[in-house]
């Protein structure tokens, strides 16, 4: 069980950040929503809470930029949305993905020539 | 009973904060007020009333534990917890304390015995110890 999660993690590790680039790509999305999203996928995210430092880190490495707004219904909403600087990111890791996935494929033997 | 659903959150919110010691200040606070807001957010979002309810928005965040992982993850620290520090710091005081205390008694006990004894055992030569004259 230890080295299920603890391989979940590692692979978390450096595309998680991407699926929220990814999600905020075309329109900005508030906190709950992005968080929302995230939980519902199986193995994504260890903990809805565990998503606010990522966007944290984002913001504070210019790929994200946040903005409070007023919410229609309850309390002041914390929306976020993708910089220049994070779509160019986003780009990149798209490209080397593509080819990094492949090469996994190939020797792992998930691929589906395989 | 109205006030109850916001204690836990007090709580919730309390602990993560405690595990946080270490990430830089505005780092805290962000994350403490985006928990904060999210956990309002679903309340009114979702007419959340109840303590139960609210506790499964708490669960589905993750337990404090796993948070302030994160958090200290992305912000590259280390969660060094105060509280043991502080107990490790009494506990050598205290084995320092029993160390000295086993060492006057000895030194009373010592002294006790020299002078209970003999005057004649005073001429004994320095290398016979006097408690063997007792065996």
């Amino acid at each position: 069980m230890a080295d299920v999660s603890q391989l979940s993690t590692s692979l978390r590790r450096g595309t998680l950040e991407f699926c929220v680039l990814a999600m905020v790509e075309t329109e900005d999305r508030y906190g709950n929503e992005l968080v929302r999203r995230l939980g519902e996928e199986p193995g994504l995210a260890a903990g809805e809470g565990t998503i606010y430092p990522l966007l944290s880190r984002l913001r504070r490495s210019g790929w994200l930029e946040s903005k409070w707004a007023e919410s229609p219904s309850g309390p002041p909403r914390r929306y976020y949305g993708l910089t220049p600087a994070g779509r160019s990111a986003l780009d990149h890791f798209r490209t080397e993905w593509v080819s990094f996935r492949q090469t996994v494929d190939r020797l792992v033997g998930t691929g589906e020539a395989a | 009973m109205k006030t109850r659903p916001n204690d836990v959150v007090a709580e919730y919110l309390h602990e993560v904060d405690q595990r946080l010691t270490g990430i830089p200040v505005l780092q805290r606070r962000e994350l403490l007020a985006d928990l904060a807001a999210h956990i309002a957010a679903e309340q009114s979002e979702r007419n959340l009333a109840s303590e139960g309810e609210l506790i499964e928005v708490l669960e589905r965040l993750g337990s404090p534990e796993v948070v302030a992982a994160a958090a200290h993850d992305e912000a590259g620290t280390r969660f060094t917890p105060p509280p043991p520090q502080r107990s490790r710091f009494w506990l050598i005081l205290g084995i320092v304390a029993g160390v000295l205390l086993v060492l006057v008694l000895c030194a009373g006990l010592a002294l006790a015995q020299g002078g209970a004894s003999d005057p004649a055992v005073e001429q004994v030569p320095r290398g016979i110890p006097p408690t063997v004259q007792h065996s």
